[in-house]
């Protein structure tokens, strides 16, 4: 039945805006990072490390979560629509399976953002004049930011899932992110779900701060994300819907 | 209250009702208030007394960030219902285009009105509380001022896309790509700033920031108000709702 789900949800998004913005959106801090790299090459010497940082901090800090958010509520749209939520919770399947059909997508278009990023970062480091490659921590950096991504995507999932808006869940993506900066300046970043992706993607510094505190950073995304789809299921199980 | 109002202003009223659009520009006004809190509790008491000043350097960074996407998620909150249910065909039987645009943007302004005044009553309550030197009346009418033009053209842009677009994804695309461009073009040199239409709350900023990297200590320096820039930026902001007015309103429905 997931397999169904993951299969119709496919096909939903087929021919929509969703890539477009997936391709488009990150290619501006790529940009704006370089060309600010450049201007600045004289405080920031460490080549690729420094290039990183340009490119990630503000992407990752503020406006990744915003861009999660449109893609879920993108994903939701159509229920929201007329009386599709009769039809969906209508549906021969279980509620669970229409959740994780939906966030399978959702996943996959993250790793697609991230990947993007990275072959962005790429080019515009060769680009820049940089030397060789990029350090092969950057790749680990990348998938570790995925992974802290999960439970951003879980809860906005939730959140677009239940707010009949399409905008909403958005602003509160971002209002989530910059309250993420906060918490991570304060060393707590670990017991926030917003700051873990920033954390992951090491994107404030050039020194990995997270290798030492891998496992705890595990748990959190692991819990995290436990957390949110068993809330989401649980509303669907039990919550009447708003068609 | 809203018996005073023309009928397609009390209509957009009537509309909004029950959405809770409100909340938007709340809890966003929820967060600066953390923000600030946070703000205020890593200064030494020393600092305190260069305490607005601060803030007036610093709330443009933080209104280049979420502004943008503040208005689009506002704009597009208040357009999606007739984007939604298909109205416009049947609403313009019994109202013009433009009128619609014109009562549409003035209900968007009233809640960045709204914000606007809820800012600079938190400014005056941390400043209260904490007894925050470095207070000029001019400083915080031409910091609200700029913060309610600059947001008032975004609106205008921001109205007008939700309104065009069936997909409300495109417009607050368009509102994170406005934030991100904001944020960046503070590092640009002033003649290719002057291009990012989400950056101007930071151009009319009237305090600039000195950081000694020796002794580091941060001095904070009044900038005269770019009075012309802004008669400027007043006039392309009427230039743009008037462009953005026709084409709303030669749109086939």
């Amino acid at each position: 039945m997931l397999t169904r789900c993951i299969h119709a949800e496919k096909q939903k998004l087929r021919h929509t805006l969703i890539l477009p913005a997936c391709i488009l959106i990150p290619i501006i801090p790529a940009v704006m990072g370089t060309f600010n790299y450049m201007q600045n090459l004289e405080i920031l010497k460490s080549q690729w490390y420094s290039l990183w940082t340009q490119h990630t901090l503000f992407y990752a800090s503020f406006f990744f979560a915003p861009l999660i958010g449109l893609y879920c509520s993108y994903i939701w749209r159509l229920e929201h629509r007329y009386n599709n939520w009769n039809k969906i919770m209508t549906a021969p399947v279980p509620v669970s399976d229409l959740f994780f059909g939906k966030l399978v997508w959702i996943l996959l278009i993250t790793l697609m953002t991230q990947l993007w990023t990275g072959i962005l970062y790429l080019i515009s480091g060769k680009l820049a004049g940089l030397p060789g490659i990029f350090p092969p921590e950057i790749v680990i950096w990348i998938l570790r930011g995925t992974l802290g991504a999960v439970p951003i995507c879980c809860l906005q999932l939730f959140l677009s899932m239940k707010i009949r808006s399409f905008s909403i869940p958005v602003g509160i993506g971002l209002i989530g992110s910059v309250l993420g900066v906060l918490f991570n300046n304060e060393g707590i970043g670990i017991f926030w779900p917003y700051s873990l992706m920033l954390l992951g993607m090491n994107s404030n510094g050039t020194k990995d701060t997270v290798l030492k505190d891998f496992f705890p950073f595990l748990i959190s995304v692991t819990a995290f994300s436990v957390f949110f789809c068993l809330t989401a299921i649980w509303n669907l199980k039990h919550q009447d819907v708003k068609a | 209250m809203t018996e005073f109002l023309s009928p397609q202003v009390r209509a957009e009223h009537q509309k909004v009702k029950h959405t809770k659009a409100l909340l938007v520009p709340l809890g966003f006004l929820g967060f600066y208030f953390l923000w600030t809190m946070w703000q205020i509790s890593s200064m030494k008491p020393d600092e305190f007394r260069t305490g607005y000043t601060m803030l007036f350097y610093q709330l443009p960074v933080m209104n280049a960030i979420l502004l943008p996407l503040m208005i689009s998620v506002t704009a597009s909150r208040i357009c999606d219902m007739e984007v939604k249910g298909d109205t416009l065909k049947l609403l313009y039987t019994v109202q013009k285009p433009g009128s619609f645009f014109d009562c549409k943007y003035l209900n968007g302004f009233r809640y960045l009105v709204f914000f606007t005044f809820g800012q600079g009553l938190l400014i005056l309550f941390f400043g209260s509380i904490k007894k925050f030197g470095g207070f000029r009346a001019g400083d915080f009418f031409l910091y609200l001022l700029t913060v309610l033009t600059v947001s008032a053209v975004i609106l205008i842009i921001q109205q007008t896309l939700s309104l065009l677009s069936e997909n409300q994804l495109f417009p607050l695309g368009i509102g994170i790509a406005g934030s991100f461009l904001g944020l960046f073009s503070m590092f640009f040199p002033a003649p290719v700033a002057r291009f990012v239409l989400w950056g101007y709350y930071a151009v009319f900023s009237t305090v600039g920031m000195d950081w000694n990297k020796d002794t580091r200590i941060i001095h904070y320096y009044e900038i005269p108000f770019p009075t012309r820039k802004f008669i400027l930026f007043l006039a392309f902001g009427i230039f743009i709702f008037l462009l953005c007015r026709i084409v709303f309103t030669k749109k086939e429905v």
